[in-house]
């Protein structure tokens, strides 16, 4: 029981995590390698305001939400955009900013990771098993954060659109949608939902100059594990995920945790190089 | 000044011309066709005025230059585009597809959602289909579709029967006709089939490796033997 209940909450949380990521590559055909760094941004931003300057929590994950997608908008224009249909160059340059702030956080705040507060403290029984409010919290918001993005995706014309720009961009363009300006809003909202995620993921494990590494993978096995994103292939391979982890923590060892996850990736790569589910969907 | 103005156009794709020198004059209301056989730049043409090549020279609408508009400033300026091989979004329904084209439109959802509905019933039947499992014939209704909820006054329509059942270019054909009578639109079709052109278009242009070659209306072009052995089989 406490694995499913476990499973369940963490998946929601990863599908969170991975969404952004998965955004990014279908809108715009660009796999952010530096993807994580906005987690990591999320989470440092929120721990300065809300833990050390004692600014109300909401307020705390709003900025960071603001600033990760200010960060993602800046890596657009200055990164992206420029290098536009050079993908190598693209990855390879995110990869390396992902270091440099990494490096940038070591030298703010230490090389030691920090514990953040539970956003919301607690804990209590969900049919048995022990849960923390923080994770029933983090799980719940990562939810209703992926049933707006559905329905803004599936219901508003600029959601159309970025579905537009993803199967087909000379079809968009003929059809009066700007393809550039849908990217730029695309790599703007994939930041905000990388450091809503960051501070959320923050609050589960902890703060540490590292921590961009672990949501990339989660991140990168959704993608080719699902194929091509769409929200709901995102949601069901985050519980493939999800579950895989913690049934690897409680039945194996901690240590492997992400082990599977790694593993996962390679033995779909080599079995069906499409994904699961691949198919140019959002 | 004509309707719509292609003025010494050249247009590249990277550094091969496609284009050479290129001058045609639409008026209002008018229906005309662009003639040629494949890769006479039928394509490049349209592709240029909606800004999707590198072009020398001028296009105006209404005397306005489109050039440096972009595509999404050009489909603002009322200019519709049902390209030939559509590039529709397959993993989207046809009512989702339709409601891209109104990206720009967004006030004229209703009367432009009635009228494609008139025009071709069976999008509205089939409007919740994915366009990925449909027929040429109806992806074809969709792209023209498409471009109407832009709210045209221009539409160019790139190869509107190729591929198609001889029924359902008939179809296709009505819809022209009435998007041009009924709506008022303006419309530049290419064709290869000559025959087919004729039966739609008041005039026409011979498009030959990017060059025209002649113009004139149906009636003067039809008795140019010159032409009727290249372009019209017999």
């Amino acid at each position: 029981m406490q694995i499913i209940i476990q499973g369940l909450l963490l998946s929601g949380l990863y599908a969170l995590i991975a969404m952004g990521f998965t955004l990014i590559f279908s809108v715009g055909r660009v796999l952010n390698l530096a993807y994580g760094a906005y987690l990591l941004i999320g989470g440092y931003v929120y721990f300065t305001i809300s833990q050390t300057l004692g600014v109300p929590k909401l307020i705390g994950l709003f900025i960071a939400a603001i600033v990760g997608c200010m960060v993602g908008l800046l890596k657009y224009r200055l990164l992206v955009k420029p290098l536009k249909g050079n993908h190598v160059a693209v990855e390879i340059s995110t990869l390396i900013l992902a270091v440099v702030l990494q490096a940038g956080v070591v030298f703010i705040y230490g090389d030691s990771s920090k514990i953040l507060l539970p956003i919301v403290a607690g804990v209590t029984q969900v049919a048995g098993a022990s849960v923390t409010y923080n994770l029933l919290a983090a799980t719940m918001a990562s939810w209703t954060i992926l049933i707006g993005l559905y329905f803004f995706v599936r219901k508003t014309h600029v959601g159309r659109a970025m579905q537009a720009v993803s199967m087909d961009t000379r079809g968009a363009s003929i059809s009066g949608v700007d393809p550039d300006k849908i990217n730029m809003f695309t790599w703007g909202l994939s930041g905000a939902l990388g450091a809503t995620a960051g501070v959320f993921f923050a609050s589960y494990t902890q703060l540490s100059p590292s921590m961009w590494v672990a949501p990339l993978i989660i991140s990168v096995a959704v993608v080719i594990v699902g194929g091509i994103g769409s929200i709901i292939g995102t949601l069901i391979v985050a519980h493939i995920v999800g579950f895989m982890e913690v049934l690897a923590v409680a039945v194996i060892a901690p240590e492997l945790r992400g082990v599977f996850t790694m593993l996962l990736i390679i033995g779909v790569l080599v079995v069906r190089p499409q994904g699961l589910f691949g198919r140019e969907e959002l | 000044m004509s309707f719509l103005e292609v003025d010494k156009l050249s247009a590249f794709y990277g550094k091969a011309q496609a284009l050479h020198n290129v001058s045609i004059n639409v008026e209002p209301g008018e229906i005309i066709a662009i003639v040629g056989a494949n890769g006479a730049g039928k394509s490049t043409l349209l592709d240029s005025v909606m800004g999707l090549t590198t072009v020398t020279g001028d296009i105006r609408m209404e005397g306005k230059s489109l050039v440096g508009l972009g595509s999404a400033g050009i489909v603002s300026s009322g200019v519709g585009y049902a390209p030939e091989r559509f590039n529709l979004f397959p993993y989207m329904s046809v009512h989702d597809n339709l409601m891209v084209g109104a990206y720009t439109a967004r006030a004229d959802i209703e009367k432009n959602l009635t009228t494609v509905h008139q025009l071709f019933p069976r999008l509205k039947e089939r409007s919740k289909q994915e366009t990925s499992t449909q027929s040429g014939g109806e992806r074809q209704m969709v792209s023209l579709g498409r471009a109407l909820m832009t709210s045209p006054r221009l539409l160019l329509v790139d190869e509107p029967t190729i591929g198609l059942a001889p029924k359902v270019c008939l179809e296709i054909a009505e819809a022209l006709k009435k998007m041009r009578n009924e709506l008022g639109a303006t419309i530049v079709i290419t064709e290869q089939n000559a025959n087919f052109a004729m039966t739609l278009a008041e005039r026409l242009y011979v498009l030959e490796s990017g060059v025209i070659k002649a113009q004139g209306t149906v009636d003067e072009l039809r008795n140019d033997k010159r032409l009727t052995e290249a372009y019209f089989g017999h």
